[in-house]
C-alpha cells in the first residue's frame, strides 16, 4: 500500500470516478449545501431553520412516520417468511430449483405489467370484493383506507420474497454438515439444531438481508404510485411522495433538507449493520 | 416412512404457495387471449340494460382464468394495429440498452482498477460508492436533477442515463466477483510481462462471464421497469417507456392491456429462464463482505 495514489490503478477507475463524482458526489454535496439556505438563488444562510421547519411540517412527519410503520412492518415478515421458504426448498428432496425460480418471477416482472391486475383484484367493485360479496361479507375498500398499507405490504412479499430466498439458500447451504452430524451425535433434536447451528451461522445473511430488505422497501414506491398516484391514502402517504410533490411545487429547501436527512438515516443505519455483521463474523 | 411423508408435506406447502405467487403472472398470460368482448364483460363493472332489467344491483369485476374463446386478437392489435405500442417500448430500449451497455463497461474498468490500485485509502473511497449504492432513489433524483439542470440535459434521456451508467453498484458487483479470481493469476501474467490492460482482457474477463451476465440482468430488470425518474424527467406522453403507460391504460384500452403487459413482460422474463444461475449468482454476490 502507498501514500501516493497515482498508478495504473487509478487510471483504470478514473473514468469511473469521474461520472461517479459528477453525477453524485457534487450534487449531493450542493443539495446539502441548499438545505441551508433559504432559496436557492440569492440565497442567505439560515443555518438548520429548514431541519426546524421540516420537523414541524405534518406532512413530512406523516410521511416519514408511514415509512418507517411500513419498513417496520414488511422488512422482519419478509425475513421471517423468506427464511421459512428456504428452510422448506433446502429439506425437499427435488424440485429445489424450480421452486426458487417461481418465488424469483415476480422479481423480474416490470410493476406497470402488472398494475392492471392489482387494480382488478383490489378494486372496490374487484375480484376480491367479489369473493367477499359470495361469502355475504361487506365490501372493503383495499385501496383507499387504512388497509391499504397492508395490501402494499402484501405485493411487496409477493415482488421480493424470491430475492431474499436466494440469499437464505446459499447462506444455508454455505454451514458445513459436520457441524449438524455433530450435533445429532451429541443427541441435538431438529429444533434444537435449527436454533443453534443454522440461526447462529446466518447472521451474516440476516444483515445482509435486512439491508436488501430496507433498500427494496423503499422500491415498492413504484407500485404505491402506480396502483395510488401521487396523493394516496394517508396510510401510505410515503416519504417519496412528500419528496415528489415538493419537488414539483419547486419547494427546494424542504426538499434538499429531506434528502439530507434521509441520506443521513441511511448512512447511519448501515454502517451500524455493517458494523454489526463485522463484529460477528470474525 | 416418516421422512417421504414430511417431504411430500413440504412440497405441498410450496407448492400451493407457488401458486398463489404465480396466479397474478398467471392470468395476465391467459386473458391477453382473450378476445376483447370477453375482457370487458369480465373487467367493467358498469351495468348494462340487461342486467337492469334482470335486477342485478351491482356487479364486480370477474377474474377468470382460462379464456371462453382462445384469440391472438389482442396481440395483432398491440403488435401490429396500433404501432404506438411498439413505440413506446422503443423508448424503453432507448433507456435500458445504453444504460446496460454503460454500466457494465465503466463497472468493469473501475471494479478492475480497484483492485489494482495500490493506495492507502482505497478502501475509504470504496465506502462511499457503497454508502451512495445504499441509497434509495428517492435521495439521489435530486442530486440527478440539479445535475441535469446544470448540463442542459433535464428534457432528455440523458437525465436519465448518465447517472445510471455512473450508479455504484455495478463497480461494487463487479469488484466482489473479482475477487474470486487466485491472486496467482494475476502475478503469472504479470511475471510474463503483461500489462495491466492485457491481464483484464485476457485473464480476468474470461474468468467472470457469469458475473458480467448477472450485473447486465439486474441493471435491464431495474431500467426496464422504471418509474420515479420518469416521472420527474418526462414530460412527453409520447416519450415515456410502457412501464408507466401500462398503468395509465384507461377504460377504453383495457381489451388489450393484458397482450400489452405480456409484450412488455417478455424480454425481462426470458432472460430469467435463461439465466437463472447469474441471475442468483448477482444477488448472493450483492453480499456485503
Amino acid at each position: 500500500m502507498r501514500k501516493n495514489p497515482f498508478d495504473f490503478g487509478l487510471l483504470f477507475l478514473l473514468p469511473g470516478l469521474i461520472g461517479f463524482v459528477i453525477f453524485f458526489i457534487w450534487p449531493f454535496t450542493i443539495s446539502l449545501g441548499y438545505s441551508f439556505m433559504d432559496k436557492p438563488i440569492d440565497s442567505v444562510f439560515v443555518g438548520f431553520k429548514n431541519y426546524m421547519d421540516l420537523f414541524k411540517n405534518e406532512s413530512y412527519l406523516m410521511s416519514l412516520r408511514n415509512t418507517l410503520i411500513f419498513m417496520g412492518i414488511c422488512v422482519p415478515l419478509n425475513i421471517v417468511l423468506s427464511l421459512l421458504a428456504a428452510v422448506m426448498i433446502n429439506k425437499v428432496s427435488r424440485y429445489k430449483e424450480i421452486f426458487v425460480l417461481i418465488f424469483l418471477i415476480p422479481l423480474v416482472i416490470p410493476s406497470g405489467s402488472m398494475i392492471f391486475f392489482w387494480k382488478a383484484l383490489f378494486a372496490t367493485d374487484g375480484y376480491l370484493n367479489y369473493i367477499l360479496s359470495l361469502l355475504s361479507i361487506s365490501e372493503v375498500n383495499w385501496l383507499e383506507s387504512e388497509i391499504t398499507r397492508y395490501v402494499i405490504v402484501f405485493i411487496f412479499i409477493w415482488k421480493n420474497l424470491g430475492y431474499n430466498i436466494v440469499l437464505f439458500v446459499a447462506g444455508i447451504n454455505n454451514i458445513p454438515k459436520l457441524y449438524y452430524e455433530a450435533a445429532t451425535v451429541d443427541g441435538a433434536g431438529a429444533v434444537k439444531s435449527f436454533f443453534d447451528i443454522t440461526l447462529s451461522n446466518l447472521i451474516p445473511t440476516f444483515v445482509l438481508v435486512t439491508i436488501m430488505s430496507i433498500i427494496n422497501s423503499f422500491k415498492v414506491f413504484k407500485e404505491i404510485y402506480l396502483l395510488t398516484g401521487s396523493y394516496p391514502h394517508e396510510s401510505i402517504y410515503m416519504l417519496q411522495h412528500f419528496m415528489n410533490n415538493m419537488f414539483y411545487s419547486l419547494n427546494y429547501p424542504k426538499l434538499t433538507t429531506a434528502t439530507s436527512i434521509l441520506v443521513l438515516i441511511i448512512t447511519i443505519l448501515s454502517q451500524a449493520l455493517l458494523k454489526y455483521e463485522r463484529r460477528k463474523s470474525v | 416412512m416418516r421422512a417421504k411423508i414430511f417431504d411430500i408435506v413440504i412440497i405441498s406447502i410450496l407448492t400451493l404457495l407457488s401458486a398463489i405467487f404465480l396466479f397474478p403472472l398467471l392470468v395476465t398470460v391467459t386473458n391477453s387471449f382473450m378476445p376483447s368482448s370477453e375482457i370487458i364483460t369480465n373487467y367493467t363493472s358498469k351495468l348494462s340494460i340487461f342486467d337492469v332489467l334482470n335486477g342485478i344491483a351491482k356487479k364486480f369485476i370477474n377474474i377468470k382464468l382460462l379464456p371462453g374463446t382462445l384469440t391472438a386478437s389482442q396481440y395483432k392489435e398491440v403488435l401490429i394495429d396500433q404501432p404506438s405500442y411498439l413505440l413506446l417500448m422503443i423508448n424503453s430500449l432507448k433507456i435500458t440498452v445504453p444504460v446496460v451497455i454503460g454500466n457494465v463497461l465503466v463497472s468493469l474498468l473501475s471494479a478492475y482498477g480497484f483492485t489494482i490500485w495500490r493506495w492507502k485509502y482505497k478502501e475509504a473511497v470504496f465506502l462511499v460508492y457503497i454508502i451512495v449504492m445504499l441509497m434509495p432513489l428517492q435521495a439521489v433524483l435530486v442530486p440527478n436533477y440539479i445535475v441535469a439542470d446544470m448540463l442542459g440535459i433535464k428534457d432528455s434521456y440523458l437525465a436519465i442515463i448518465l447517472p445510471g451508467i455512473f450508479s455504484p453498484f455495478g463497480t461494487f458487483l463487479l469488484r466482489q466477483t473479482m475477487k474470486a479470481v487466485p491472486y496467482e493469476y494475476f502475478e503469472a501474467a504479470k511475471m510474463d510481462g503483461d500489462n495491466d490492460f492485457k491481464i483484464l482482457l485476457n485473464i480476468i474477463i474470461p474468468q467472470m462471464k457469469s458475473g458480467l451476465a448477472a450485473l447486465a440482468m439486474l441493471v435491464f430488470i431495474e431500467y426496464w421497469n422504471i418509474v420515479e425518474q420518469v416521472v420527474i424527467f418526462v414530460k412527453d406522453y409520447y416519450k415515456e417507456p410502457l412501464s408507466v403507460f401500462l398503468s395509465r391504460i384507461s377504460q377504453d384500452n383495457i381489451s388489450i392491456v393484458f397482450a400489452a403487459s405480456c409484450v412488455y413482460m417478455f424480454l425481462p422474463f426470458y432472460f430469467l429462464m435463461i439465466g437463472q444461475k447469474n441471475l442468483e449468482k448477482g444477488i448472493e454476490l450483492s453480499g456485503i463482505k
